[in-house]
């Protein structure tokens, strides 16, 4: 499945291997982890992940066919976790696959930066309990 | 009886209200978007600073500022800035 918001552990693997196309000669998988910020309220141990998901899946989508358009990217992964992440653990996998490096380094990186901006996913930091804004977690 | 209009939270508007989710019943006729949501402020004071600067979903479509109708049965939710990644 190349979108997918859920609660299930995010697998490289099987990421790359949804990627797979003969015809494109450049892959690009982006990993995104639960970054160990250090805050007021001491390092931060986990974050908590929530999505509208029916929307955010319905987002990611538009974002897939847009790539397609813009790069001609062949094969796309943009996966999201939800739930309780502790540092270190994936929380996004966004993938491309293209006939050029350049189109999959620049697909890849046009997903990451509109899924920020434009699907209805949010990160807290439980302990101190308060959403993060405008801070990136991961990457 | 009719069916209530389910509201979802998320993020600081979940953290205001101390609930993912809500039920509330609404008129068979409907109610605005904007009424509604002065309703929900009346009953939750705490939820108004997370309100500024979120977009309102009306059934999986977002409307445009606070405009657009509920009817009984329909699903709500208040999408505060994005976060994720």
């Amino acid at each position: 499945m190349s979108v997918r918001v859920s609660r299930l552990p995010l697998r490289i693997p099987r990421a790359y291997a949804e990627l797979e196309d003969r015809s494109s000669g450049g892959v690009v998988l982006f990993v995104g982890r639960v970054r160990p910020d250090r805050s007021a309220g001491g390092e931060v141990g986990a974050l908590f992940y929530e999505a509208h998901v029916p929307v955010a899946e319905r987002a990611l989508r538009a974002l897939e066919r847009e790539a397609r358009r813009r790069f001609g990217a062949r094969r796309i992964v943009l996966w999201h976790r939800t739930g309780n992440l502790a540092v270190g653990v994936p929380s996004v996998i966004v993938g491309a696959a293209a006939p050029h490096r350049e189109e999959a380094f620049a697909a890849a990186r046009w997903m990451i930066t509109e899924l920020k901006r434009s699907v209805p996913i949010w990160k807290t930091d439980r302990k101190r309990s308060s959403v993060r804004r405008g801070r990136t977690a991961s990457n | 009886m009719t069916p209530p209009v389910r509201v979802l939270l998320f993020a600081t508007a979940r953290e205001a209200v101390g609930r993912a989710e809500l039920l509330r019943e609404v008129p068979a006729g409907g109610v605005s978007v904007a009424a509604f949501l002065s309703e929900l402020l009346r009953e939750f004071p705490q939820l108004a600073p997370a309100t500024r600067g979120s977009r309102f979903v009306v059934n999986g479509e977002y409307v445009r500022g606070r405009s657009g109708r509920l009817v009984p049965g329909d699903e709500f939710a208040i999408h505060p800035p994005f976060s994720g990644g």
